[in-house]
């Protein structure tokens, strides 16, 4: 089942469950997960509601621990991570992109993409704003920069908040159901707008619904109740994962 | 340009603008209730010791009966004595704009000098001279007079003597004369002597070489003073031994000041307690936010210095409210205190001490009170805080749950009775915050009824006369009592005697002197309730009752003790019998025949009278009818008082200390409306969606600010019904701190019923007030907004 990768793993799973506590027993999420994503790869989770994928990006990114297993992320065992340190590592090596955007209501765009910057004083405080201009720039919000999310369309707060993601230049990319909440025509530019921060060398794991981004994304791995069931280059045949 | 985290905390506050008022007003109330004690009694410090002391109060007085230059100079050459001066004190009546007074005045050989006992002048001449009068401050509001105005003083049967005012000097060793209801002034030994007085002094005045703050060096020197004043053939009627450094009403104004303390610092306990749920709650609101702050990077102690420094800021703008308005109410209680104690605040100045301890407080406070909520809501897993739980909160469990489900009521106040059980904890400390208010002010209420009861009873039942007659010379009892007789409107009548005692103590030396009263044993005209021991009994002889004021000065007079009195100069030996509740005065009573046994003369000189006439101005008009009568048949009258003069005179002083805790109780009830009001608007706001999807099924906006105004008045019931109990606890300390150095008060074991109704209507009124805005802003929310928020 398991894919290796041609080139060097940048994230790197090894034997991963999560059981979350319950009033009638434990949930099982994951499943003695095992999995490598080589640098630059742009990666699709897919499968249905309950199976996993969510939690398997809480866990690549550290917001969440596994109840076992191990989670390595260039170079650093994230799992082992005290939690003093867990928020500066992610903010320094992981972007996340929300389903619902997740951008501070108070803040403008210009200033949300700013905020890691200042959390993890990547940038020197002078060039901030011009280097979140320019991701926003990048993303095709330079004239929303002064705004507040609640004057953006949906996908224009998507985009901030990818360029959000990028704004500490983090090795990975993560997105949970980043058009899920957003329109065809706009979910189809913000895929493309992965598959073209792949192409410059961007490693991206995204969280997906959408049948389309299977036809984006370099390597597709599908899940079911909690484990891989699927895992290969570009789309994987539905039969694979209801087989 | 400002980093984002530090805009989006500016833009928070401002967005939540209701939420930080309401937390700057919390700060600010507390801190300027407990402020303006400390300011108060910071000030008060400061006049204390630079003006009382200044004034080099004397540190003992000797009543002699007859003082010159030559028994001056050789008191003054005692190893022991720094400094004296002689005085005459007499009582008087001082009659201006048709209105007789009773005045005290004073004559002393150096009155302008600053040894012993010094005289500030105010305004025009100071020391007095021959011929002139000047008016103790204290007594110019008392008596409306003004420099260039006429007194006629009159000395017992005397003649009138005009004298012009020609001056006003502050004594600040007198109890003030607004207080007492005395004339105080001031005249030279010649103008006494005009009025008819002897031409010598009858006071000694002294202050100690060293040890001017011990008490017991000050007894040994005054006995000294004392065994020399002997020594010339004179006679030392009694010692007065004041606690050295202290004024007079020093005792009262410590007490007031530590029972307001307390209150103040209950405020200011309060106004954390409504920090803590304020900032819980804000921290609840953000919680999402802060997940995705952390999630792009953010250290837990990166968001909780964001949170920290909201809440120092949040207590610094709060200071720059209170302290100002701490510091405003504080000149206003000093200068009323001030009164009390006979100075003056004017041209003081609050030291800069309390003022900077009460910036450290309101930049601590906040950010003590938002420390634990802080770090917890900091410590949230990323993972659950971007969790997003719809519409939000837990099921109600217990109370909540049982009262929710009792059948019959209409469904609005059983979502009322529900939801105010659904954040248990804020809860919890809403009820606390409002029942701790509402305990204040029920104990500062029964406080008020209590002083009004116990001064009812003292002067009700206890005093059962309605004035006193003091007359120019001592006459036999009967002769007095067929006098009275003949004047029209005199009920029971009773002759008193009286001299003043002092205990001689194991050590020789002697205490301070006090009134002792001979009556009759069976007195129908007063009946004071013994504390401890008995009343009098025809045949005890030399017995005496005490009063619990003197009891406390003198702990060896105890019920079953003997005690050698010195009594005129001679020793004799007494026993007490009892201890009496009289008032706040220390003073004790034995029978007539015990006092003419002991000085030798069974004259007596106050006659005390109950009247057939009702109301204040027919006994007036009698005491007025009494004085011109009694004067015609040969008895002249020094003074007379009215008993229900008296009673108002101390109600209103005594009333006026617990109006002052009714005042700091209101504080506590403000904090506690703002606790109430915090609270409902956090409901409101965390149950935006909730509150849509009632309109979406067809809550009107009656049925929406019902629910709201329902839940605040579940909590406000709630908190009553704590509050009841709470209060006796509150009361008994109250009224125990009230008793220890005003008037004693019975503490009532059980909440007063007009002050537990007066608080049911107040806590429904605060509830409605505090619920109107969160109702308002509930029924303004439109179900299309409620359903996208988020």
């Amino acid at each position: 089942m398991l894919q290796p990768s041609p080139a060097p793993a940048l994230i790197a799973l090894r034997g991963v469950s999560k059981v979350y506590p319950g009033p009638a027993g434990g949930f099982t999420a994951l499943s003695d997960v095992s999995l490598d994503v080589a640098a630059g790869s742009f990666v699709a989770v897919v499968g249905p509601s309950g199976c996993g994928k969510s939690t398997l990006l809480s866990l690549i990114s550290g917001v969440d621990r596994p109840t076992g297993g191990e989670v390595v992320v260039g170079g650093t065992a994230v799992h082992a991570l005290p939690e003093r340190r867990l928020s500066e590592w992610r903010g320094r090596t992981v972007g996340i992109v929300f389903q619902f955007f997740q951008l501070l209501p108070t803040l403008t765009s210009a200033e949300n993409v700013m905020l890691p910057m200042d959390f993890c004083g990547t940038w020197p405080n002078r060039e901030r704003r011009g280097r979140a201009e320019a991701l926003l720039e990048r993303l095709g919000v330079a004239d929303q920069a002064d705004k507040l999310p609640s004057a953006l369309s949906g996908g224009q707060q998507q985009r901030v908040a990818i360029a959000r993601a990028l704004a500490n230049a983090p090795a990975v990319l993560l997105a949970d159901e980043p058009t899920g909440n957003l329109d065809s025509r706009t979910s189809a530019a913000i895929l493309d707008l992965f598959a073209s921060l792949s192409d410059e060398g961007q490693t991206v794991v995204m969280v997906t619904h959408e049948s389309a981004a299977r036809t984006h994304a370099s390597r597709t791995i599908e899940m079911a109740d909690g484990r891989v069931v699927a895992d290969g280059v570009g789309a994987v045949p539905a039969e694979a994962a209801h087989g | 340009m400002a980093s984002p985290r530090w805009t989006k905390v500016r833009r928070d506050l401002w967005l939540h603008k209701a939420r930080t008022v309401m937390v700057v007003l919390a700060v600010a109330v507390g801190i300027a209730g407990a402020g303006a004690v400390l300011d108060t009694w910071a000030l008060l410090r400061v006049v204390v010791r630079e003006e009382y002391l200044a004034t080099n109060p004397p540190s003992a007085t000797l009543w002699v009966d007859s003082v010159d230059a030559g028994l001056l100079a050789t008191v003054r050459a005692l190893p022991g004595v720094r400094a004296a001066v002689a005085r005459r004190t007499v009582v008087a009546t001082a009659t201006s704009g048709g209105v007789g007074r009773t005045a005290m005045l004073f004559a002393g050989s150096d009155l302008g000098g600053s040894e012993v006992g010094r005289v500030v002048r105010e305004a025009g001449d100071w020391p007095p001279g021959e011929g002139g009068f000047v008016l103790e401050a204290s007594s110019e509001s008392f008596v409306e007079l003004a420099i260039g105005d006429s007194v006629a003083l009159r000395l017992g049967s005397g003649a009138e003597v005009v004298l012009p005012v020609t001056g006003i000097a502050r004594d600040a060793g007198l109890a003030p004369g607004w207080m007492e209801h005395i004339v105080y002034g001031f005249l030279t030994p010649g103008t006494l002597a005009r009025l008819g007085a002897p031409a010598t002094f009858d006071q000694l005045q002294i202050t100690v070489r060293e040890g001017e703050m011990d008490r017991s060096h000050i007894r040994r020197v005054a006995a000294d003073v004392a065994e020399a004043v002997s020594a010339t053939g004179r006679r030392v009627e009694s010692v007065e031994v004041p606690e050295p450094g202290e004024h007079i009403h020093a005792a009262q104004m410590d007490s007031l000041l530590l029972t307001q303390g307390a209150f103040g610092a209950l405020a200011l306990l309060l106004s954390a307690v409504l920090v803590i749920n304020l900032v819980t709650a804000m921290l609840a609101g953000q919680v999402r936010e802060i997940g995705i702050m952390k999630a792009v990077g953010a250290r837990a102690g990166q968001v909780a210095a964001m949170y920290m420094v909201v809440a120092l800021a949040l207590g610094l703008v709060a200071a720059l409210v209170a302290i100002p308005l701490g510091a405003v109410a504080a000149r206003a209680y000093a200068r009323f205190a001030a009164e009390l104690l006979n100075f003056s605040v004017e041209g003081y100045r609050i030291p800069s001490w309390a003022l900077v301890a009460q910036l450290g407080v309101a930049a601590i406070l906040p950010m003590a009170a938002a420390a634990i909520p802080i770090v917890r809501g900091c410590r949230i897993p990323v993972a659950e805080a971007l969790r997003d739980l719809g519409i939000s909160g837990p099921g109600e469990r217990g109370p909540g749950r049982i009262l929710g489900g009792l059948g019959g009521a209409a469904r609005p106040f059983l979502l009322s009775l529900r939801n105010a059980f659904r954040r248990r904890q804020r809860m919890a400390l809403t009820l606390a915050t409002l029942a701790l208010g509402g305990a204040v002010f029920m104990a500062s209420l029964d406080l008020r009824t209590t002083i009004r009861g116990s001064v009812g009873e003292l002067f009700g039942k206890s005093l059962r006369y309605d004035m006193s007659l003091r007359f120019v010379e001592p006459h036999a009892p009967d002769s007095i009592v067929a006098a009275i007789r003949a004047t029209e409107g005199v009920g029971e009548l009773e002759a008193w005697s009286g001299v003043t005692a002092s205990v001689r103590h194991d050590d020789g030396l002697l205490g301070n002197g006090f009134s002792l009263t001979g009556l009759a044993w069976d007195s129908r005209l007063v009946a004071f309730p013994p504390l401890e021991g008995r009343w009098l009994r025809e045949d005890d002889g030399r017995a005496m009752v005490v009063s619990r004021r003197l009891a406390a000065e003198e702990p060896g007079l105890r019920p079953g003790a003997t005690v050698t009195l010195v009594v005129g100069g001679k020793e004799s030996v007494w026993s007490v019998v009892g201890i009496v509740d009289m008032g706040p005065g220390a003073t004790a009573f034995t029978s007539r025949a015990a006092v003419a046994e002991t000085v030798g003369d069974a004259r007596a000189r106050v006659a005390v009278l109950s009247a057939t006439v009702v109301g204040t101005a027919s006994e007036s008009e009698l005491i007025q009818r009494l004085r011109r009568d009694l004067e015609d048949a040969g008895f002249p009258v020094e003074s007379g008082q009215l008993v229900q003069a008296s009673r108002v005179a101390m109600e209103d002083h005594l009333l006026m200390v617990a109006g002052f805790l009714v005042l700091m109780s209101q504080l506590t009830i403000v904090v506690g409306g703002l606790a109430l009001a915090s609270t409902m608007s956090l409901s409101v706001m965390e149950r935006t969606r909730e509150i849509g999807v009632l309109r979406a099924i067809g809550a009107r906006h009656r049925t929406i600010a019902l629910i709201i105004q329902g839940e605040g008045l579940v909590v406000a019931v709630l908190s009553w019904a704590l509050a009841v109990p709470l209060s006796v606890p509150m009361s008994v300390a109250v009224a125990k701190s009230f008793g220890r150095v005003m008037l004693p008060v019975p503490a009532g074991m059980a909440p007063q019923a007009g002050a537990v109704l007066a608080w049911l209507g107040l806590v429904v009124v605060v509830s409605a007030l505090a619920c109107a805005w969160p109702a308002r802003s509930a029924t303004r929310i439109t179900t299309a907004q409620a359903l996208a928020y988020e």
